[in-house]
């Protein structure tokens, strides 16, 4: 007989550990989240005895009390008492009748495994045993990490297979396992001992000074219902190669190996320093050692490796600060992370976890062969890298990955790539000498995507244009105003001008300057300096006549092509266009590829301007690349906006020649004026035009642009952001281009289509041009993998010739390319990262890196953050160092309708890391921008820090949500509504009951996972403000949750009942990011009937969800009934040429099953009531009248007990009269596919509910069952199997 | 063949590059530098001197007294 548990945890339950807490508040955070079910199963091969194996789980389950633990949530906090009557005992499975009997037992394994627990209800773990056959069973534990550990699993399996090798050989099993009460009272003890003082102590000084921590990937990283998972064998002679490594800097194997994988991390957080979690067993030292329960640790180790120290010092460093970890081990990570205010939003302790399990090995029992795998071992927050050893010679790697975080691809790329990190640090004398990449990533991302080879006809720009010239004589070429010239004509002047300057001296690599503003002369001297041999130098008229002066001294043009009278060209022969020739006389020369084009002079950031030299062959690879990848032909008119001292004008002038097209050129400074520039589109029929970002964005926020139509928009000169596509597809119809190219390498040398389907933030700069090759490299210039920042190196055909008399500068900049011989490279500056796509991203210049408290600062990210406000028509964020150490990020912003600096504040705070908000935000008229429509950064003004300190509340909710915390932790005066509740104090216990007192203060629980997301009073409040906005819950359309504008929304039509209140735990189920929308019963509200017929219920609902999404696609989805009316509003929708995404049902079948049912009297429609309100109907049958049932609501906790009469009486109403809609209903035909779930249990009495009936009202069927009741189908277990499944299919439309 | 204190001592000595002298009887042995990885290898070691030990009858108590105590009530029960 057992021993009768200790009181404690017997009768009235005892407290959680300090180790379960954390736990019990994460699960409470996320209670339809499976992700704390553990588990593992045995293969065990051979001849079982399954009475013996049954005795030895058996005795194993009432010896291991864990294992019995109940939960309950009590006001003063949980509890957890041991109750026999929930001891799991061994369940036997047969799946010998099966077609594959291996798979069929995963499967249900895998349907347990991913079943979330009601912690009060359900049972804390499960032993069950799988039959294959005689010869084959699977062994399946699965414990909530709440009662047991990786240690207690180990614990707990062994003691089944001793207890059966004993039972088979007659033996008798040793000392059983101690009682859960010696953790709990040791739990005890350590709580209040000075143990624990000291390591508290060791932890905050091991923490000081800890800057925020990151990941490899950016993101919020809060485990979600599933993971990635990569695991393989390390190749053979790993480990002896590992032990010989480890041991030669005597430090242990595990040690070593987690030194490395931290150094591998910490190269794709990109700062200087990473905290990776090392799981802590807690065992060693313990009494407690031997019971199985919950004790693992996670312990935070700071590695911020110099990576040219010695290899062995490395590694000793990382071993001696883990043996100091281990000591003070006890400590709680979550406490830990208390105490430094480390919790909510997107703060944390830790990034990767790298778990070391050298002896990794499947428990022996006699003439069996036994093979063990884990499944799932708790929270995959981050990434999670695994070593599991058999303690001889094999190691297993296992990758397991947050999918919001990590692609599957990047999950199996980081375990190929980190395997050969690891065989490479093992050889090298020190970390830098080891490479990121692997010869994966260089294949893909170095050769593969690089692979941009593409025939070019050698000839010159002159030669092309002289060929479009006399093939399309007489079709006009060239616009200004009110003149247009002939192809012919423009022959004709260009010739006349070339021989003009022959004769000046102009020829093969001579330079002939241009400083002539916007207008037909401009062209002609571009085309004429071309046909005389020599390349054009543009000069810009707003240059201060000395910088126009010291460039043409340098450049040495034979002439200047200019108005006469510029005292900036008195050392050079100026031509004024009158001067010019108007027709042809001496003859041209021949022109080589190999000759300079243009010279253009860039400004740099910093000291003298430089004069960059394009050879023919460079440009006209550029401007053949965008003529056929983009297929202009002589139909097009392009745009000439750009100055001509910036490169983007070249292919403005030259490529509408290479298609025989028409050059339409905007008068002078109409590039700054939006409403010129549409008035110009419209009036000409433009079909292609560019502009620079910042100018984009002024474009779109004028009233001129709505409703333009373009062919084609390209961007370059600086970043696009996903705003300015976003917005941009919403105003003009055409498509949108990122272009990406220095002035060094032929205008530009990547693409990018940034089209309305595009969802890519940050937008990237794309991939190579022809003949072009894109490098991101280290540096040491190696390749880098994706992920990784690095330096962007450009190579192929067009890069420039040098910079013009600067030796020095060129040898600087064009080194040799490392991986082709004898061909160069250019060192950009630029900072940039590979996608897994292979796309590259522009991440900024490096010498301007924007680095706070070491963490890098995506600018582009705050700048998308506040365009998406809606609450402004410009922005732009920088780093300003006013005063010298002070760093601090302002934004700049043009306020649109609706601003207040509140409001934006607030929406930024909701959405970006604490430390990424701005500290101040300055309200400009316009932005200030140079001659090159380039935003002008050092014109933007210092901002006042003044009236930064608290402020009073802003709205009612702020006011008196600041009492609440004020209240709750017991603060002496009010709080900022800026502070964060954590900073202030609070924790996971005291959120609790902040959020008792919203409840009671508001009427409703926002939840803890929404005060975890939005941990300032102000965020808290305006999350609360959007929810209530739908006060009463009894509008047609409520929102269930709040998603990304881009993504089409999910409608989830209610059931019978009206309400679709029942839907929260699924539209909180599904994938982050989509809005999902309830549409309820207008007929709730006394005054408003239903109509007639079900399809004129389909046509409202119809128009009300494209008030709220005009564009579509629809997707759509309605349990019960609500499956019903969906389908018809798709057949409404569809037949309005609408596009309808997924439509989905939850066990919904057609109005022909229900007309011969007899309609619901009242009583049984007060019965679906209850159904409505999440109570099972056959559990209360005494509920029978109205009154009862009213009376049961009120007193019980839904939702529907606190609604006023009126309502309730409408819900009996809709129930009765949506009822016989159906039944008179007739179903169109749907086009498409409908998705059904059915509710596998369900539906005894009437087989005949099968989804296929659907087949005669829709072309094709989608099917999925659950093993779950009708009334069962929004319950969060329900909930947590349909929701990844919808969300593969709304996925496919995003 | 049965294990002796002064065995052990060395052995545990060894694993952390220490003098024996150094172990004393009632030192935390987390302090001195034994890890679980440490452990399981002494663990190894005397397994194939023929102690059947188990990783959890060494954990709770981590001071060489401890440890003595429980290899000599397991070599007792064994009859050794």
């Amino acid at each position: 007989m057992d021993a009768k548990p200790p009181a404690a945890i017997s009768g009235t339950g005892a407290p959680l550990t300090e180790a379960q807490t954390g736990l019990w508040y994460t699960q409470r955070i996320d209670p339809a989240n499976p992700i704390l079910n553990t588990g593992q199963y045995l293969d065990i091969a051979g001849p079982l005895d399954v009475r013996a194996f049954r005795t030895a789980v058996d005795a194993t389950v009432e010896e291991a009390e864990a294992l019995s633990l109940r939960f309950e949530d009590r006001p003063d906090g949980p509890v957890q008492v041991v109750d026999p009557a929930r001891r799991p005992f061994l369940e036997v499975v047969d799946v010998s009748g099966a077609d594959d009997p291996a798979a069929e037992a995963l499967a249900l394994i895998g349907a347990d495994t991913n079943t979330p627990l009601d912690l009060a209800r359900d049972r804390i773990a499960s032993f069950r045993l799988y039959r294959l056959s005689d010869e084959r069973h699977f062994f399946y534990e699965r414990i909530h990490h709440l009662a047991i550990d990786g240690f207690g699993m180990v614990l707990v399996t062994n003691r089944v297979a001793e207890r059966y090798s004993c039972l088979m050989k007659g033996t008798e099993p040793a000392a059983r396992f101690p009682p859960l009460q010696v953790a709990l009272d040791d739990d005890r003890a350590y709580a209040g001992s000075e143990k624990r003082e000291a390591d508290r102590a060791f932890w905050h000084e091991a923490m000081a000074g800890l800057e925020p921590v990151s990941g490899m990937a950016p993101g919020r990283a809060i485990s979600g219902p599933s993971f990635h998972r990569t695991s393989f064998y390390l190749p053979q002679g790993f480990m002896e190669r590992l032990q010989v490594f480890a041991s030669e800097a005597k430090v242990t194997w595990p040690d070593a190996l987690t030194a490395l994988v931290a150094a591998y991390c910490r190269r794709f957080a990109g700062t200087e320093e990473i905290v990776v979690g090392v799981p802590y067993m807690g065992r060693l030292g313990n009494s407690a050692a031997r019971v199985p329960c919950m004790l693992m640790n996670v312990l935070p180790l700071r590695i911020a490796p110099d990576e040219a120290q010695a290899m062995g010092d490395f590694l000793v460093g990382v071993s001696k600060q883990m043996m100091r970890a281990r000591r003070h081990g006890r400590y709680r990570s979550e406490q830990l992370r208390r105490d430094l205010g480390l919790v909510g939003g997107q703060r944390r302790l830790y990034g990767p976890l790298i778990n070391m399990q050298p002896f990794d090995l499947p428990p022996a029992m006699p003439g069996l062969d036994v093979r063990l795998n884990i499944l799932g071992a708790g929270a995959v927050d981050d990434i999670t890298f695994t070593f599991r050893g058999d303690a001889v010679s094999a190691l297993l790697m296992e990758v397991d990955s947050n999918p919001a975080l990590y692609s599957a691809e990047a999950t199996r790329a980081h375990s190929r790539r980190l395997a050969a990190f690891l065989e490479k640090a093992m050889e090298a004398a020190t970390l830098a000498d080891v490479p990121t990449a692997c010869e994966a990533d260089v294949q893909r991302y170095l050769l593969e995507a690089n692979r941009t080879g593409h025939e070019v006809p050698d000839m010159t720009l002159a030669a092309l244009i002289e060929a479009k010239m006399r093939a399309t004589p007489d079709a006009p070429a060239l616009v200004f105003g009110d003149t247009v010239l002939s192809y012919a004509e423009l022959d004709r002047r260009t010739a006349a001008l070339a021989g003009e300057l022959v004769k000046l001296g102009a020829g093969r690599d001579r330079i002939v300057a241009v400083a002539l503003p916007r207008s037909l002369e401009l062209v002609v001297a571009l085309i004429a300096t071309l046909r005389a041999g020599a390349a054009w130098l543009p000069l810009d008229l707003d240059n201060p006549p000395q910088r126009l002066a010291r460039i043409v001294a340098s450049a040495e043009p034979v002439c200047v092509l200019a108005e006469p009278g510029n005292e900036a060209f008195s050392g050079a022969h100026v031509l004024a266009p009158t001067e010019w020739p108007t027709e042809p006389g001496v003859a041209l020369p021949q022109v080589q590829p190999g000759d300079m084009a243009y010279v253009i002079y860039t400004s740099g950031s910093t000291g003298e301007p430089k004069g960059v030299v394009i050879e023919h062959r460079a440009i006209v690879n550029r401007l053949e690349w965008m003529r056929i990848h983009y297929g202009f032909s002589a139909d097009d008119r392009f745009l000439q906006k750009t100055p001509a001292t910036f490169d983007v004008s070249v292919w403005e002038f030259f490529l509408p020649f290479l298609c025989g097209a028409r050059l339409v050129v905007a008068p002078p400074g109409a590039h700054r004026d939006p409403a010129a520039i549409a008035a110009l589109v419209r009036r000409h029929d433009i079909t292609t035009l560019h502009f620079v970002p910042s100018m984009l964005s002024a474009f779109l926020a004028s009233p001129a642009s709505q409703g333009l139509r373009v062919a084609r928009t390209f961007c370059s000169g600086e970043e696009l952001t996903a705003d300015h596509r976003d917005r941009f597809h919403q105003r003009i119809t055409g498509e949108l281009h990122n272009l990406y190219g220095p002035t060094e390498a032929a205008v530009d040398v990547s693409y990018w289509p940034a089209g309305p389907d595009d969802t890519s933030s940050p937008v990237p700069i794309g991939f190579p041009v022809w003949n072009t090759r894109l490098y991101v490299l280290d540096e040491r210039l190696r390749p880098l993998p994706p992920g990784v920042a690095g330096h962007l190196y450009l190579a192929g055909v067009q890069l420039a010739r040098c910079y013009l008399g600067r030796p020095d500068l060129t040898a600087e900049r064009f080194v040799a390319d490392p991986f082709r011989p004898d061909e160069r490279m250019y060192m950009t500056g630029d900072l940039a990262r590979l996608r897994e796509d292979g796309a590259v991203v522009y991440l900024g210049r490096c010498d301007h890196q924007v680095k706070i408290r070491g963490l890098r600062i995506e600018l582009g990210e705050i700048e998308a953050a506040i365009a998406g406000s809606g609450l402004v028509n410009d922005a732009a964020v920088i780093v300003r160092e006013d005063r010298p150490g002070d760093k601090r990020i302002v934004a700049y912003v043009v306020p649109g309708e609706g601003y207040e600096a509140e409001r934006l504040r607030r929406h930024m705070a909701a959405r970006l890391a604490d430390y990424m908000v701005p500290s101040a935000i300055v309200e400009m008229e316009a932005m200030p921008v140079n001659a090159n429509g380039k935003l002008d950064r050092k014109a933007l003004p210092a901002p006042s820090f003044e009236g930064m300190a608290a402020r009073a509340p802003a709205t009612p909710t702020e006011a008196a949500l600041c009492q609440l915390v004020g209240d709750v932790l017991g603060l002496d005066a009010l709080p900022d509504p800026d502070a964060d509740f954590f900073n202030l104090g609070g924790d996971s216990l005291l959120a609790v009951h902040l959020l008792l007192r919203v409840q009671e203060r508001f009427g409703f629980d926002p939840g803890l996972g929404v005060l975890f997301e939005h941990p300032t009073i102000a965020t808290l409040a305006a999350a609360i403000d959007a929810d209530r906005v739908h006060d009463s819950g009894l509008e047609p359309i409520i929102r269930l949750r709040g998603g990304d504008e881009g993504r089409p929304p999910l409608f989830i039509v209610h059931p019978a009942g009206g309400l679709s209140w029942g839907y929260r735990t699924l539209a909180r189920s599904l994938g982050a990011g989509r809005a999902v929308y309830g549409l309820q019963s207008p007929a709730i509200d006394p005054d408003h009937p239903l109509p007639d017929s079900l399809d004129a219920l389909a046509a409202d609902y119809a128009k009300r969800i494209a008030e709220i999404y005009p564009q579509g696609p629809y997707h759509l989805a309605g349990w019960s009934v609500g499956g019903i009316i969906a389908h018809a509003m798709a057949v409404h929708l569809q037949a309005r040429g609408k596009k309808v995404g997924v439509v989905a049902m939850l066990d919904s079948y057609p109005a022909e099953c229900w007309r011969a049912e007899p309609e619901p009297d009242e009583a049984a429609a007060l019965r679906a009531l209850l159904a409505i309100a999440g109570y099972d109907p056959n559990a209360h049958p005494q509920l029978t009248t109205r009154g009862a049932i009213i009376a049961f609501l009120r007193a019980g906790d839904s939702p529907l007990g606190n609604l006023p009469r009126t309502a309730l009486d409408g819900v009996v109403r809709v129930v009765l009269d949506t009822n016989r809609l159906v039944r008179t209903h007739y179903h169109g035909r749907y086009e498409g596919t409908v998705m059904h779930v059915r509710a596998g249990l369900d539906h005894r009495e009437r087989p005949d509910l099968v989804p296929e009936l659907w087949l005669a009202h829709a072309a094709m069927l989608d099917r999925i069952e659950v093993p779950f009741l009708h009334p069962q189908l929004t319950a969060p277990a329900t909930s947590a199997l349909i929701a990844p499944e919808l969300d593969r299919r709304l996925a496919e439309y995003d | 063949m049965a294990i002796t204190l002064e065995r052990m001592r060395a052995d545990i000595a060894g694993m952390i590059h220490e003098d024996p002298k150094e172990i004393g009887l009632e030192d935390n042995l987390m302090d001195l530098g034994i890890d679980s990885m440490r452990l399981l290898n002494l663990i190894l070691k005397w397994q194939e001197d023929g102690l059947d030990l188990e990783f959890a009858e060494l954990a709770d108590r981590f001071t060489l007294a401890g440890w003595w105590e429980a290899i000599q009530a397991k070599q007792a029960g064994s009859g050794a």
